[in-house]
């Protein structure tokens, strides 16, 4: 996390003369697999659908403004960026005392911990999806177990709802929080927390006006990265969430799938990808490019 | 499924050099189902068919089929698809129209052929409950909306389709004869008292999941789905009352590959042959009346023909006109 903004290059502007500006291209030939790649499988079929979204039925913008002035459709974004919310929330407040938990452990139990997070992170999203469904479900081991201790009469509404999507997702965003957070936590010098102590902080005092400022930038880049993550996010909604906690992805799934409205469905993911760009260009305005990346290796 | 083929493809290939073997594609949703179609159709149509293997592939995916057909190279062949769909796509020039020269259309059920489609199965919407979630057995689409009486959740199916609309109409106390034109704002009206306690499946395995763990206690099944249940053990019980018949219906894409191969298996599969021995699999009612003479007598007696007293036919020709606005509303009011 060495680099901060200033030692970007800005704007792509040749920092020292012209010559080593030249020498930057010369790996050029080397990305362009990659970048032919995208180009035919990203670019180009995006930019299909999104020609569609003006094209059909008719040229012009009319599904826009049907997407924009109909309420079931207000109802999908409002949604979208609710879950969103909570989910980024969540997995701060849950995240950050374990990424404070891995910057201070020995090596060897941070190794260990690390490895537990990761695996999580590598296991099969649709396998942990189903592995919520049925501890949450109505028949599920949460409501069974807690009938039984008889806490509770009637099962808990724990899926089908907000609850059970915010439940599945904070889970499954926890590392990409995690992360980024802990590359930040490290950075920060011990000293500094007991240098607050001596100068009389309790020990909230000291989080709130030393470690938390310190670790904002961490905060934002993983709270940006969740944020937009959980934005386009499909599968955990569409198993734990009902149908009226319908998010943007599960809306374009069905408008392509299921009604063949490919002008609607192009429309809708239009919006989607303009929002996660503009999110995309503040982190980039506030953070510089390059952090979420650095931190994320971390 | 898919892997073991390819490879015995791959290795026929090998084999044979690649001009002898010739690969079509039939999908359709997966499951017991088309395990079911394959082993009633697929597998004696190559065995008939020399140097022809029949590929699975699925689920159906109306996008994807669209998709394939606007680019010019549908990989599918032979697509199991929804009545109302069907119709619909033939509207839109999705699908090539069926060559009954090939395919014997006098032999079919007219309520189940078009001149773009031919039967794949047909079955039923039936009141399923799991037995051990209420003392009394629900014995009406009225009892689906009475949470007093059969208390827990009701499972719906999720998409727009024919089926829930009609029975919540039904248990308000709409007649049979009157059912067309749906009366949508009297519908929603009734699904709307029970909103809060609807759980939506959206595909055929689900709905067996939620009633056999008793996630709910009742609600609209397809009849094969809960007969499964039921050869496994699972508690669960059938009201046959004002079951209402719907069916699938067997398509060629628009520009299909393998065309003329595709009309010979949509013969094979509607052959009383065919639909026989798919009923016997599936407990779906077979499309050709013929096939009934080569069915046992247990088999027979499964069948959503044998209820037909109180027996309902979803109207796909209305359903097929209105599908549009019908699946704005429902989604719409689902998503509320």
């Amino acid at each position: 996390m060495a680099h901060g903004p200033s030692t970007m290059p800005a704007h792509g502007l040749p920092a020292a003369g012209r010559a080593p500006s030249l020498r930057r291209w010369d790996g050029l030939g080397y990305v362009l697999p990659a970048f032919l790649l995208l180009a035919f499988f990203f670019v180009l079929p995006v930019v299909a659908l999104l020609l569609r979204s003006v094209l059909e039925p008719t040229p012009g913008l009319e599904n826009f403004a049907k997407l924009l002035t109909t309420p079931t459709y207000a109802q999908v974004f409002l949604n979208t960026f609710t879950v969103a919310g909570v989910v980024t929330l969540a997995s701060l407040l849950a995240g950050f005392p374990v990424a404070w938990l891995l910057a201070v452990l020995p090596g060897r139990w941070a190794a260990f911990l690390f490895g537990v997070i990761l695996l999580s992170m590598w296991t099969n999203l649709l396998a942990r999806t189903y592995a919520w469904m049925v501890l949450l479900q109505r028949t599920g081991v949460i409501n069974r177990a807690l009938m039984d201790v008889g806490l509770i009469d009637a099962p808990l509404p724990l899926i089908r709802n907000l609850a059970g999507v915010t439940i599945g997702m904070t889970y499954i965003m926890l590392p990409f929080v995690i992360l980024p957070l802990h590359a930040t936590l490290r950075a920060i010098d011990p000293a500094v927390l007991q240098a607050a102590s001596l100068c009389g902080a309790n020990r909230w005092q000291a989080f709130r006006r030393v470690l938390l400022p310190l670790s904002l930038p961490g905060v934002a880049a993983g709270s940006l990265m969740v944020f937009v993550m959980s934005l386009g996010y499909f599968v955990t909604p569409a198993l734990l969430g009902g149908a009226s906690t319908m998010m943007l992805a599960e809306l374009i799934a069905q408008l392509v799938q299921s009604l063949l409205d490919w002008g609607m469905g192009g429309a809708a993911a239009f919006v989607l990808l303009v929002v996660t760009l503009a999110l995309y260009a503040l982190q980039v305005r506030f953070l510089g490019s390059g952090r979420m990346t650095a931190g994320g290796a971390g | 499924m898919r892997t073991k083929l390819i490879l015995g493809t791959a290795m026929a290939l090998f084999a044979a050099g690649p001009a002898l073997a010739e690969d079509m594609v039939f999908t359709s949703w997966g499951g017991t189902t088309q395990d079911a179609q394959q082993e009633a159709w697929a597998v004696p149509f190559a065995a008939d068919h020399a140097g022809v293997n029949v590929l699975m592939d699925g689920p159906t995916d109306y996008g994807k089929l669209k998709a394939m057909v606007e680019a010019g190279s549908p990989v599918w062949d032979v697509v199991d698809v929804e009545y109302d769909f069907a119709v619909q796509a033939a509207k839109e020039g999705l699908v090539e129209p069926v060559d009954f020269n090939v395919v014997d259309r006098k032999a079919i059920d007219p309520r189940f052929v078009t001149d773009h489609a031919v039967g794949s199965f047909y079955y039923s919407f039936v009141l399923g409950y799991n037995e051990g979630a209420s003392s009394e057995p629900p014995a009406s689409w009225a009892d689906v909306f009475d949470t007093d009486k059969h208390p827990g959740k009701r499972a719906f199916y999720k998409w727009s389709a024919p089926g829930a609309l009609e029975i919540a109409l039904l248990a308000d106390g709409v007649a049979p004869k009157d059912l067309y034109p749906l009366d949508l704002d009297r519908a929603f009206a009734k699904l709307d008292a029970i909103k809060g306690d609807i759980v939506w499946w959206g595909s055929g395995a689900e709905s067996q999941q939620l009633l056999a763990s008793g996630e709910a206690s009742l609600g609209q099944f397809w009849n094969g789905r809960l007969y499964a249940l039921q050869q496994e053990g699972a508690p669960v019980g059938i009201s046959w009352a004002q079951n209402l018949t719907a069916a699938d219906m067997l398509v060629v894409p628009k520009g299909a590959k393998h065309k003329d191969l595709a009309m010979q298996f949509l013969a094979r599969a509607t052959s009383p042959e065919g639909q026989a021995k798919l009923a016997e699999l599936t407990a779906y009612a077979p499309v050709t009346p013929a096939a009934q003479k080569l069915m046992d007598e247990a088999t027979v007696k499964g069948l959503p023909d044998q209820h037909t007293e109180g027996q309902i036919d979803l109207d796909m020709a209305y359903w097929a006109d209105h599908r549009g606005e019908i699946a704005d509303r429902w989604y719409a009011w689902q998503a509320q």
